[in-house]
């Protein structure tokens, strides 16, 4: 289980968030939400221990982050950025297996586990057939992934070996509608076929309320709301958090909530 | 659409054992490369000297021409490209690499400037020969390199925690232009013969006509090589940014100062050695991974390879083409390297594609 | 009839004298170190104004007012001083253009060998009126290169490497006089073989290889360093012994002669012929 437990950050004498309590149980999906500028992406590396909060702490497990080994830490806990930009000319084989790092000593070479373990991913994010592929001659769909087969090469695949994060930021932000649908399809498998925990942030609210099981609602760095996907996603906190006016729905065919934004408070 | 990254194939599929055997043909030809190079340079010069004459022990080394050509003009000149070309095109790799931008050099960060602004002043202050054993201009020169980037490198981590490369960079910029104009000033100061000495100083030269530079720079580039040789896993990660390499059990900040520090040492060391030739730092980096794909644990050793054998046939040229009269070896690098990276920069566009 | 001829003759030629008095520049800047020197030892001193930057010689150019150089000429400052002749260098065009424009009088120095200074100096008198002592200081020049000639006219020439930049410590970045120009000259003249004569260029770059190669009898290195310290001329001396197989080196025959008349085609000329001379022919003075 991952869980921030009260934690604050500030960018210098910017703060960024106050006091955030939220947790993901082993094998759930919890979207962090929030309008721009809310703090998503803060919570989301606080979560990845890429920052370490100023007060309150961030537990793997019931351990501290930042007891971790960086290795330890890494073999367990992965995080997708927004958007993956090289400046050189990997291949999409060369980008997975970028993912092994914390596997191998630092003269160590790929051995043939390593390689097994890269393709295998690459497979099962749809990418196998682009493995010589340049990186950057992809698309934002196909890139993005790559970038989560790199991720999930992180992990241990010893079976027996306890549960692993993906923590993925805007996953689907720069996509077009088809790519969107597949990430979330894959992201969807990934957790029910690789027993894999999620913390997606997002500002799609219809991404989130597709995919996760649970939310938490950032405003203005606190937090506005938290708890099932149901119970979080109603007309109030949306018209709290974001100021719009919304029609919150279940819609038929996926049994899952949409909502439409109608009008911003003003207007109204 | 190639279905692959350089031009060395990369076969789908390969195995582990077919990627090793295939990084390890890289190395070992590149090497070859060099090595080649360093054998090959010191038979060839304007003048016709005799193998046998050279290592005839029956004539004393004071009064053998021949073996005085090869081993003071032309042996440690040889072995002196190799050193500061290999030191260039690694540090180029790995500041290209640190700063993620493909168009940074070792000079980016004002090594060059921080280099020949020391150069400069012992030029023109006319200081004392030598400083403890060691001719004044090289020390001068390695000292203000170090200066230099010991002042970007203050500028990127006095802000927040960690390495800011955005702040490296513009501060190396800067610095670039604050040098230079200095340099205007102490050369508007100088007398017109110290001035110029200065300017061929900046053209890069080397003529060493002995091995002691050598001696003195091999400590540093060695300990530069040593950190090198740890860095090309880490730099392939932190070219997806610092986010995603720190996520993937970096220590970000740890790796990047010693790429920054370790780069800075080999440029420094180059630079006091040979002058600021310009240029391997970006096309022989480039070139590289145009043959092998962009992997820093093939691009690092086989650029520094590519590197010292690329300017020890330069200066071979320099040293030969308009003989008796020697050419600035930086210009020749220059005007080999300029249309290249236009070349490059045309076909290749440069950035994602 | 001749008493009104004689007068006719009398009164054109002062009219003439007349004519060129107002022609005779009273202000002149001088940015040339070599010119500078010759205008006061030919007698135009007083008129002199402003100098060059990097003048040094003779001692009365300190006092006077300091206007650029080569490189960095300061037109404000020289126009300020309303010469009615600026002696600048050839290569200065944009400034002689300029000075043109404000009409100013220029004389462009052009670098040459021992000849061309020579009628350099002769052509500066007459545009300055002081034709007779140029000529005099022309001839006095050429005169103890005649000296020197004859003084070493038997023996025999040995081969002389002329140096006049190299980076101090180093063997590196060595310049050394080509076969044109008044260092070449100045060599042949003091009955050395200049062993680069055969390059069509006053200065060479050489590198090691070259100057093993050339294997010169004799190296004069030229420094216009006057206050180089004894320690420091050892030192750079010494620095040659790198390349023991040149026959200079073996027989000690490196020789630091310092002074800008070295470096400066200028009055001093005959004496930094005569100082080379010494140089490679010491047994003959």
């Amino acid at each position: 289980m991952l869980r921030a437990d009260g934690v604050s950050f500030a960018y210098g004498d910017e703060a960024v968030l106050d006091e955030i309590t939220v947790s993901v149980s082993e094998g759930g999906l919890l979207g962090v939400l929030g309008p721009n500028g809310s703090g998503k992406t803060t919570l989301l590396k606080l979560l990845a221990g890429l920052l370490t909060p100023a007060r309150g702490e961030v537990s793997l497990d019931g351990l501290r982050l930042h007891g971790f080994a960086r290795g330890a830490l890494a073999r367990r806990l992965a995080v997708v950025p927004q958007e993956t930009e090289l400046i050189f000319d990997y291949t999409v084989l060369d980008v997975a297996l970028m993912g092994r790092y914390p596997h191998l000593g630092p003269f160590e070479f790929e051995g043939p586990g390593d390689l097994d373990i890269a393709r295998r991913m690459l497979d099962a994010t749809g990418t196998a057939h682009l493995e010589t592929r340049p990186f950057r001659t992809l698309s934002g769909g196909e890139r993005q992934r790559v970038a989560i087969a790199s991720a999930l090469a992180q992990f241990d695949t010893d079976v027996s070996s306890p549960g692993r994060v993906l923590l993925l930021d805007e996953p689907t932000a720069s996509l077009d509608l088809a790519a969107q649908l597949d990430i979330m399809a894959l992201v969807a498998r990934l957790r029910e076929e690789h027993r894999t925990t999620v913390v997606l942030c997002t500002h799609d609210l219809n991404l989130a309320a597709r995919l996760c099981d649970h939310l938490a609602l950032l405003r203005e760095g606190t937090l506005a709301a938290a708890g099932r996907t149901d119970e979080v996603l109603t007309r109030d906190t949306i018209a709290g958090v974001y100021g719009v006016e919304a029609d919150v729905h279940r819609h038929e065919a996926t049994d899952r909530l949409t909502v439409l934004p109608l009008r911003t408070k003003e207007s109204a | 659409m190639p279905s692959q990254a350089g031009l060395l194939p990369v076969v789908a599929r390969a195995t582990a054992g077919a990627r090793r055997r295939r990084a390890w043909a890289v190395q070992v030809g590149f090497l070859l490369m060099a090595v080649l190079a360093v054998l090959c340079a010191p038979l060839v010069g304007p003048t016709a000297i005799s193998l046998r004459q050279v290592f005839d022990p029956t004539v004393a080394f004071a009064d053998n021409v021949d073996a005085q050509i090869f081993f003071i003009a032309r042996l440690p000149r040889t072995l002196a490209g190799a050193l500061v070309g290999g030191a260039l095109a690694a540090a180029g790799v790995v500041l290209q690499a640190l700063l993620r931008n493909p168009l940074a050099t070792p000079f980016t960060l004002g090594v060059s400037a921080g280099a020949s602004l020391g150069a400069m002043l012992v030029i023109t202050l006319g200081v004392p020969l030598t400083l403890a054993g060691v001719p004044a201009v090289p020390v001068a020169s390695f000292v203000g390199a170090l200066a230099a980037v010991g002042v970007v490198y203050g500028l990127a981590t006095m802000r927040r925690q960690g390495l800011s490369t955005n702040v490296l960079l513009l501060a190396g910029v800067t610095l670039n232009s604050l040098f230079s104009a200095i340099i205007l000033f102490v050369q508007y100061l100088a007398d017109f013969a110290q001035s110029f000495q200065a300017i061929r100083w900046v053209m890069g030269n080397l003529d060493v006509s002995s091995y002691q530079p050598l001696l003195w720079a091999l400590p540093m580039l060695l300990v530069a090589a040593a950190a090198f040789a740890r860095l090309p896993r880490a730099l392939n990660v932190l070219t997806l940014g610092a986010d995603s390499a720190a996520a993937r059990g970096i220590d970000v900040l740890r790796t990047q100062r010693l790429a920054f520090i370790s780069a800075s040492l080999a440029t420094g060391a180059a630079v006091a050695l040979g002058g600021p030739i310009g240029f391997i730092g970006i096309i022989i980096p480039h070139l590289v991974r145009l043959l092998v794909g962009a992997d820093h644990r093939l691009v690092l050793p086989a650029s520094a390879c590519l590197g010292a054998a690329f300017l020890v046939l330069c200066d071979t040229a320099a040293r030969t083409l308009l003989s008796p009269m020697e050419l600035p070896v930086g210009v020749i690098t220059a005007m080999l390297g300029g249309p290249f990276f236009l070349w490059l920069l045309v076909t290749r566009g440069g950035g994602p594609r | 009839m001749t008493r009104i001829r004689r007068l006719l003759v009398v009164a054109l030629a002062a009219w003439v004298v007349v004519l060129t008095a107002q022609n005779r520049p009273a202000r002149i800047v001088s940015i040339v170190p070599a010119l500078t020197e010759a205008l006061f030892s030919m007698g135009a001193g007083p008129r002199v104004v402003g100098v060059g930057s990097f003048d040094r010689h003779p001692a009365e150019v300190e006092t006077l007012p300091k206007v650029g150089g080569l490189i960095d000429p300061d037109m404000e400052q020289i126009i300020a001083l309303t010469p009615d002749l600026v002696v600048l260098y050839g290569s200065q065009e944009d400034q002689v253009a300029q000075l043109e424009r404000a009409g100013i009088s220029v004389f462009v120095y052009a670098h040459g060998g021992l000849t061309d200074t020579l009628a350099t100096i002769r052509e500066l008198g007459g545009r300055t009126g002081q034709d007779v002592p140029a000529d005099a200081l022309a001839d006095r020049i050429a005169d103890q290169i005649a000296q020197v000639r004859s003084r070493i006219a038997e023996r025999p020439r040995p081969r002389v490497m002329l140096v006049f930049g190299r980076e101090p410590g180093t063997l590196s970045n060595v310049y050394a006089s080509g076969g044109l120009g008044f260092l070449h000259d100045m060599v042949e003249a003091a009955g050395g073989d200049n062993v680069f004569s055969d390059v069509a260029r006053e200065s060479v770059q050489l590198s090691s290889e070259s100057m093993l190669t050339a294997a010169p009898d004799i190296i004069i290195e030229l420094s216009y360093d006057e206050r180089m310290t004894p320690d420091r001329q050892a030192a750079e001396r010494e620095v040659w012994n790198r390349l023991r197989a040149i026959p200079a080196v073996q027989a000690g025959r490196v020789h630091l002669l310092l002074g800008n008349e070295f470096v400066q085609p200028g009055p001093r000329m005959g004496d930094a012929t005569e100082a080379i001379a010494r140089a490679v022919h010491p047994e003959a003075f």
